[in-house]
């Protein structure tokens, strides 16, 4: 038999690539750019210059925003494999609580305590797993029950009220200590979502749970045990939900009866605007933790400037909205050939 | 040359071009068909024939040219689906788009709209009435009230044909066929051209698209050969030949290598050890299923509609569990429990039918799909090695002959064809001893099909074991050395030598459906 190669024509010319890459790379930059903008315009707005840039609000905004970034680091593991994890915000929540019971309560040292709480959110994300992968079960409304189950277990054990006492000093210290100007909490997030970026981008783990969220079936077919690969997953967030509720009590000194949806809402608006950033289409480390800085520091901003309340949470629908229908019209521009 | 046909033109496509990103899909492309006529459309995968189809449909929108219906012109950037509807128009896409669950009746009142009293309440008389008339005159045998899905494969692509019609059935429509018998077995694609055949007598214009090149034949009076997005024959009122098409589509004469007999047919069955061996298997349809492959051995399987092919092929790849029965590769015997990665992991490799829903990882890019068999040999505990990953990739995308923009574009850019030949490389570069294929070819173009049998050779002659499932009888005479016939779960028959022919192989898959009276 020949060996020949047809003689085909060229289905493509260098400009139309040339074109091709500049749409992706401004793709990939767009939220980067529009968060070096943000923070431009408001060291030179007159209203919030002055503080905007101070090392203290500078400080005090990342150790705020670390506990939403580990929850949105915490969720788009199982987002990548195509699940939602509703219950990462209760998850945290009820470490926060739990640590705080366990110390104030039951007099046990921070070790103990922050072991356990691991613990716990490690066997709440597998039961999330072993619901959505075992039992099939739809993870959207699992994980949403579960989230409603742990904000009721939270409300129980605390009767509505703070826990303020007999929490461990050097908890609180540790959150309130910074080194180099950068408060401790913040190394936290960047060990985590580096940790997070190997296994997500730099291991077969990682790029077969992209597979499993492109196509279960066939990731399934080239030898993947999704279902494992799921349920691991789901531990994963669950275990670095439950870090991110330890750290809140660290940076707030009490535990309040909250049920954690204040810290959803927004890592969820990252972790969504991270997957039109870095590499658009798919939910990635990287574009997260731009997605939480992005969000944060128009917020922080937006308040120093003088807006009301209501603006933050505007502000923040509004740029979810404008990413993901961005990045859906340059998906669509990429179109698909026969 | 027969001229009984009108020159009236019916469509009229001319300098349409498209592109997607870089890709040009369709470059100064033209398409004249002639009312009353069945004119076929045919080029190979990635030729822009389902771009055409698609633009002709306002699916997409095209960059340039002209789009003529009967004596009406629009510029080709201003149809659209309604302008195309309005004209006359009407399509049948290989997914028929029929509600299974629902009954005739309603799957026609669903396209046209439900004849209602005056308080809206659905007037359940009439329809029957206006669907008996319409079932009656596509002769198509069918209850209005039995439910679409317990037609015959034939009947639900006519249900389908007569639904788009339904309003206008005059011979102004233009009905247009994507692949409507690329799913179909043999017997029943007989049926639905004999339908088709009959409704052109009656003065329907039909554009056809398939692959199968004796169908197209036995239907079609007119041909338009697009190749790389452009026209590059229109024959009309003559009569081809299959090699001339075939040569029109790709551009080159093709040495009838894949229809001759493959030149192992005579080896002695002793040549290689038992690769696979499979005793008395029973798994979903199967019940009782015995077969033995050989190293260096290609051996077929068919059968029809639900005989249990497929889910051989995914029982022995550990994608099914079976029921009972033995499963024994290259001599170590199974146990049944083991998974898909602990057969693959003892050298088996599997092509899924559903290239689609089964193979296709879309969205990620050709290195990711061709790689993702075998993540842990690029994997250190840097990272993932990905210049050592891109490399192979893109030696086993020129070996294998997959036409793409680059390893790092996207899946879903390429054609059908290329994809598949993507897929099989995602396992050959694993060096399997066992390689399992569902319908390799299925909705792949002539030059991709030729690709793909020379890959199953050579890895055959490098010592795997083949086991193909097919429905294309050409297919299965032109590569397998022996063909197993499955009915109703067990192996009736055995073909080889001179008797592994088409003819044969149509005799002894529709043996029994012959003589129980040709139910479904």
């Amino acid at each position: 038999m020949s060996q020949q190669v047809a003689e085909e024509a060229p289905v493509t010319s260098p400009l139309d690539v040339r074109t091709v890459r500049v749409r992706s790379l401004v793709e990939s930059n767009a939220l980067l750019a529009l968060l070096v903008l943000v923070a431009v315009f408001f060291s030179v707005l007159p209203a919030s210059r002055d503080v905007f840039l101070s090392v203290d609000n500078l400080s005090v905004l990342l150790s705020t925003q670390a506990t939403v970034a580990l929850i949105a680091l915490a969720l788009i593991l199982p987002l990548v494999s195509g699940y939602f994890d509703f219950s990462v915000g209760a998850n945290a929540a009820v470490s926060t609580v739990l640590s705080a019971g366990l110390m104030s309560r039951l007099d046990l040292p921070l070790s103990v305590a922050c072991v356990v709480c691991v613990a716990v959110g490690a066997l709440i994300g597998l039961v999330n797993g072993a619901l959505v992968t075992r039992f099939r079960m739809n993870a959207f409304v699992t994980t949403l029950g579960m989230a409603t189950f742990l904000g009721g277990l939270i409300q129980w054990y605390t009767g509505g009220q703070t826990i303020l006492k007999g929490i461990s000093p050097d908890l609180i210290q540790f959150g309130a200590t910074s080194l180099a100007g950068i408060p401790l909490v913040a190394y936290i997030v960047v060990v985590v979502a580096a940790v997070l970026w190997y296994l997500l981008a730099q291991t077969p783990y990682g790029r077969a749970l992209y597979a499993i969220g492109v196509n279960p079936r066939a990731a399934r077919l080239v030898g993947i045990r999704s279902e494992r690969y799921v349920a691991v997953s789901f531990v994963m967030a669950g275990t670095i939900a439950s870090a991110a509720g330890i750290l809140q009590l660290a940076r707030t000194g009490s535990a309040t009866a909250d049920s954690g949806t204040s810290l959803l809402f927004p890592a969820l608006a990252a972790a969504f605007l991270g997957s039109t950033a870095v590499r658009p289409g798919f939910f990635n480390v990287v574009g997260t933790v731009i997605g939480v800085l992005f969000v944060s520091v128009a917020v922080s901003g937006l308040t120093l400037a003088g807006a009301e309340a209501w603006v933050s949470p505007v502000f923040n629908g509004a740029a979810l909205l404008t990413a993901v229908g961005f990045s859906t019209c340059l998906g669509r521009h990429r179109g698909q050939a026969t | 040359m027969t001229n009984t046909h009108s020159e009236e033109v019916a469509v009229r496509l001319t300098g349409i071009r498209k592109s997607f990103g870089p890709t040009k899909a369709l470059d100064d492309a033209e398409l004249v068909l002639r009312r009353g006529t069945v004119h076929a459309l045919l080029g190979g995968n990635g030729s822009g024939k389902s771009t055409a189809l698609k633009i002709l449909a306002g699916v997409h929108e095209a960059d340039a040219g002209v789009i003529q219906v009967g004596r009406e012109q629009w510029p080709a950037r201003t149809w659209s689906a309604a302008a195309g509807s309005g004209a006359g128009l009407r399509f049948v896409h290989q997914d028929l788009g029929l509600f299974d669950a629902l009954s005739v009746a309603e799957n026609f009142a669903l396209d046209a709209g439900y004849p209602t009293t005056a308080v809206r309440s659905v007037r359940w008389k009439e329809l029957e009435r206006r669907v008996v008339s319409l079932l009656d005159r596509f002769e198509i045998a069918a209850d209005p009230r039995q439910p679409v899905g317990s037609l015959r494969p034939a009947q639900r692509t006519m249900v389908a044909i007569a639904r788009a019609l339904q309003d206008d059935d005059s011979t102004r429509a233009v009905l247009v066929l994507d692949e409507p018998t690329a799913t179909l077995p043999a017997h029943e694609s007989e049926v639905l051209l004999g339908a088709i055949r009959r409704r052109a007598e009656l003065g329907q214009t039909v554009l056809l698209v398939s692959h199968r090149m004796q169908e197209v034949l036995s239907v079609a009076q007119d041909f338009t050969v697009f190749r790389d997005g452009r026209t590059v024959a229109t024959l009309s009122g003559e009569n081809p030949t299959e090699d001339r098409l075939v040569a029109l589509m790709t551009g080159r004469e093709l040495e009838r290598a894949p229809q001759e007999p493959a030149a192992t047919t005579a080896a002695p069955p002793a040549a290689g050890s038992v690769s696979l061996q499979v005793e008395n298997l029973v798994s979903g349809p199967l019940r009782g299923v015995t077969l033995a492959v050989r190293q260096g051995e290609i051996v077929g399987v068919t059968g029809l509609v639900g005989s249990g092919r497929s889910s051989l092929l995914k029982t022995v790849f550990g994608a099914h569990r079976p029921e009972s029965g033995t499963i024994t590769l290259s001599g170590r015997s199974q146990s049944g429990a083991e998974d898909v990665k602990a057969r693959m992991a003892q050298g088996v490799a599997y092509v899924a039918e559903d290239r689609v829903a089964e193979s296709s990882l879309m969205e990620l890019t050709v290195r990711e799909n061709i790689s993702v068999s075998r993540l842990r040999r690029f994997w250190r505990p840097r990272g993932m090695n990905a210049a050592e990953e891109r490399r192979s990739a893109a030696d086993l995308v020129r070996r294998h002959r997959v036409k793409t923009t680059g390893v790092d574009g996207v899946f879903s850019s390429l054609s059908g064809g290329n994809q598949q030949k993507a897929v099989l490389a995602r396992w050959l570069c694993r060096d399997p001893s066992l390689l399992l294929l569902d319908e390799p070819t299925q909705g792949v173009d002539v030059m991709s099909r030729r690709d793909i049998y020379d890959t199953i050779r050579q890895s055959v002659s490098a010592g795997c074991a083949v086991l193909v499932a097919s429905s294309d009888f050409a297919e299965l005479c032109a590569l397998c050395d022996r063909v197993l016939v499955l009915q109703d779960g067990v192996v009736t028959a055995e073909l080889s030598g001179t008797r592994l022919t088409p003819d044969h192989l149509t005799a002894a898959t529709q043996s029994s459906v012959l003589t129980t009276g040709d139910q479904p």
